[in-house]
């Protein structure tokens, strides 16, 4: 544990029990707009909180920008499900295609922490066939990175979340620091159903510590992790790494939109962001520029950061910003039982399985799924039986039926397809400035994935002695929109996430993805980002000019 | 306020004497403020024309069959979020955002009342506004005065869930104990309540096998 508190002391910052460390936030230090600071970071979440902690760590002058607040998780979170609809990003977006995928809750996040602040806590590893799915499988894409290449990074964020599971052991085997939690109903039911017919199951992996972290306390197993961790248990970036990043010296800017990046057309570079700030324009200037604003937000903001030399937004020479933007397939099925499950009871990450995760020659489609625990609260457990055309009289009775039903959920990895990207829409938000449409169709693969997920899920739930199953087909997590590949022509950044068309931009976020495998991508996000932050401190000390490539 | 009207074959008295805001001392005072401050006086309509909320009345009255007081106030928690422009943001490229959507569609079930039987929709019989919404909810991706009818379904009855499932009046019927924090749960585990938890009277009364709807 010594070597993980002196890369990251974050844990240890944090007040003992729940709470903030408000002292370190009313000392941090700030940085004037026309310091040329080394780097500045549009986004606070997965990818750039972890930029943020590892860059201003080598002693760079490091400032991140979020549009929405500094969260105090004792005072601006709730245990509460329809209390917490400020954790989403809720500015005006379009959506279409012929599958068109909601957003704004699950699939969104803001402030400082990001979407992690209320994601599950699923954090596995992608499998080693993830990053070559184009040369093993004849669809998707190749990664310009290697397993082997990012696996030290997953190892030390595993460490510093930290990821509590059993040993894994699909993809790469492995073990996680801490052991797994005990489950609850909904996953004794799933384990009891997989161990049934014949399925693998695993307790974890999720980024929830198991025992006391630093000063982070337990697990209290409430239930409520998907409106935000109150207690300090599970992990996301506003307690694992931004307190390590303000004690040595970054500046978070909350409140901040960030509306364009600046240009200089003479050499080529980025020279900062624009950014809106109590309603002031603003303009941070900086010799390295990172964008981190997830699979929507970054797009749209490359897209409208217009110039001379980019007519159609930053870094879209190829007309590549904005493609191959992917969700997963997310059905969940539910099963009837007799006795209490209380689904709602404990943390809804518990119990994964990732036996079907990879392509099965039987089988007459490519790539896979996986499946974990989902324990809806009301609301949202009432929109799954409402999908099913209850209503009135009939939503009432099957809603008291609650405490009886367990509830599993897949993931589904829809492929990379071209024609599913961000536009800029003819709307534009309350800056004057156009808001993303997104677009999004399955191909006859992703359908084949979500019926073939559902079957497993329903034989698991039947086994474990359900007497009724019932699906609802819904989306989860975004990643690509600004893909890292080989060459400009495929994608936007090389595998140091640095774009190609202009050298000291980056992007490090879950945009940069090229496939998403059937894995929750917050791990592998924040790996990538402390891997390209490794390769920026290395150049920073060889001395290498920004404009040279480093590989 | 006294438990919500629910009768036993509709799920009624599964729980009895349960009560969610009874567990209210053991929550944080900021999660108590919020679930508490849903049984104060619900804020006046804003939103909604007097024609809209008419419309809107009958039409959550409906969708969460809430026919006799006390009711959850679902029409004003609906509106207040409208006028506070409390969107999820996002909306269909051939759907307006949602304060517009819903203001042309409770105007279109008006229209669609006045067509079938020559008035406003509250002013229908109930089972003549159960059967037009019934209607709606059959149509599918189907155009329903200009508007996608599965798009309309859904956002009706997500703003109504929403609404409906926050208060803690509807958890009482649900066994759902609300906030959590701070003393989480200490048994885990299928048939395994807490102290406060009411175990379910009626476990048999599952919903799957009735075949009325």
């Amino acid at each position: 544990m010594s070597g993980l508190r002196e890369r990251n002391e974050s844990a240890w910052l944090l007040p003992a029990g729940p709470g903030t460390n408000s002292k370190l936030r009313d000392r941090m230090r700030r940085y004037a707009d026309d310091d040329e600071v080394d780097v500045v970071i549009v986004g606070c979440g997965a990818g750039g909180a972890t930029l943020l902690q590892r860059l201003a760590r080598a002693g760079w002058r490091a400032v991140g920008l979020d549009e929405g607040p500094f969260w105090d998780p004792e005072q601006d979170w709730v245990s509460d499900e329809a209390g917490s609809h400020h954790l989403y990003w809720t500015e005006p977006r379009v959506i279409g295609g012929s599958d068109p995928v909601p957003l704004g809750s699950n699939n969104s996040g803001r402030g400082v922490g990001g979407s992690m602040v209320h994601f599950a806590g699923y954090t596995p590893r992608f499998h080693p066939s993830d990053f070559r799915t184009f040369s093993w499988d004849g669809v998707g894409a190749d990664w310009p990175l290697e397993y082997g290449e990012l696996r030290p990074f997953y190892e030390d964020i595993e460490a510093e979340l930290p990821v509590s599971g059993e040993r894994w052991p699909w993809g790469d085997p492995h073990g996680y620091p801490h052991r797994p939690h005990p489950v609850s109903g909904n996953g004794e039911i799933f384990l009891r159903g997989a161990n049934a017919c014949g399925i693998t199951a695993k307790v974890g992996p999720v980024a929830i510590a198991n025992g006391r972290f630093g000063n982070r306390p337990h697990c209290i197993y409430r239930g409520f992790c998907l409106q935000g961790c109150k207690v300090n248990a599970k992990a996301s970036p506003l307690i694992t790494h931004v307190p390590d990043a303000l004690a040595h010296g970054a500046e978070i800017r909350p409140d901040s939109m960030a509306t364009r990046i600046g240009f200089d057309e003479r050499t080529g570079l980025a020279t900062g962001v624009e950014y809106v700030h109590d309603g002031i324009n603003r303009f941070q200037r900086a010799r390295i520029v990172a964008v981190a604003g997830y699979s929507i937000e970054t797009p749209r903001l490359l897209l409208n950061s217009t110039s001379p030399r980019f007519p159609e937004g930053m870094c879209n020479d190829f007309d590549q910003v904005g493609r191959y933007l992917m969700v997963q397939g997310a059905p969940q099925t539910a099963g009837r039982f007799q006795a209490e499950v209380r689904m709602w009871k404990a943390p809804p990450p518990e119990v994964s399985t990732e036996d079907f995760y990879e392509t099965d020659p039987a089988k007459p489609y490519k790539r896979g799924f996986s499946i974990q625990c989902v324990s809806p609260l009301p609301i949202t457990w009432a929109e799954h039986v409402a999908a099913q055309g209850h209503w009135g009289a009939a939503l009432r009775r099957y809603m008291s039926d609650y405490p009886h039903w367990a509830c599993l959920g897949a993931l589904c990895e829809f492929l990379p397809l071209r024609e599913n990207r961000v536009t800029l829409a003819e709307e534009t938000d309350r800056h004057g400035i156009p808001v993303a449409r997104f677009s999004y169709s399955q191909c006859d693969n992703d359908r084949q994935l979500m019926s073939a997920a559902q079957q497993v899920m329903e034989r698991i739930l039947t086994a474990a002695g359900a007497q009724e199953v019932i699906t609802i087909n819904r989306y989860a997590h975004l990643v690509g929109g600004a893909r890292m590949a080989a060459g400009e022509q495929d994608g936007v950044v090389d595998r140091n996430l640095r774009s190609f068309a202009v050298p000291n931009l980056l992007v490090t976020d879950g945009s940069v993805l090229p496939t998403q495998g059937s894995a929750n991508p917050a791990l592998t996000i924040m790996a990538l980002a402390a891997r390209a932050a490794g390769v920026l401190v290395q150049g920073a000390r060889r001395g290498t000019p920004m404009s040279m490539k480093e590989d | 306020m006294t438990g919500l009207p629910l009768a036993d074959a509709d799920g009624g008295g599964r729980y009895p004497g349960f009560s969610a805001l009874a567990q209210a001392p053991h929550w944080d005072p900021v999660t108590a403020a919020v679930v508490q401050g849903r049984m104060a006086l619900p804020p006046d309509v804003r939103f909604f024309t007097p024609a809209e909320e008419a419309a809107a009345r009958a039409l959550f009255d409906q969708l969460l069959d809430q026919h006799a007081e006390p009711r959850v106030p679902v029409v004003n928690m609906v509106d207040a979020r409208l006028a506070e422009d409390e969107t999820d943001g996002w909306h269909y490229d051939n759907m307006p955002r949602d304060g517009a959507a819903w203001r042309a569609s409770l105007g279109a079930l008006d229209r669609e009342a006045q067509s079938r039987e020559g008035c406003t929709f509250a002013l229908l019989p109930l089972d003549g506004q159960a059967r037009l919404l019934q209607d709606i909810c059959d149509r599918g991706q189907d155009l329903w005065h200009g508007l996608p009818a599965d798009r309309v379904w859904g956002l009706w009855t997500r703003y109504a869930c929403t609404a409906f499932y926050s208060h803690p009046l509807a958890w009482d019927e649900i066994g759902f104990a609300g906030p959590a924090y701070p003393r989480g749960y200490k048994n885990l585990g299928v048939d395994r309540l807490e102290p406060f938890e009411v175990r379910d009277v009626r476990p048999e009364a599952d919903p799957t096998r009735r075949a009325d709807r």
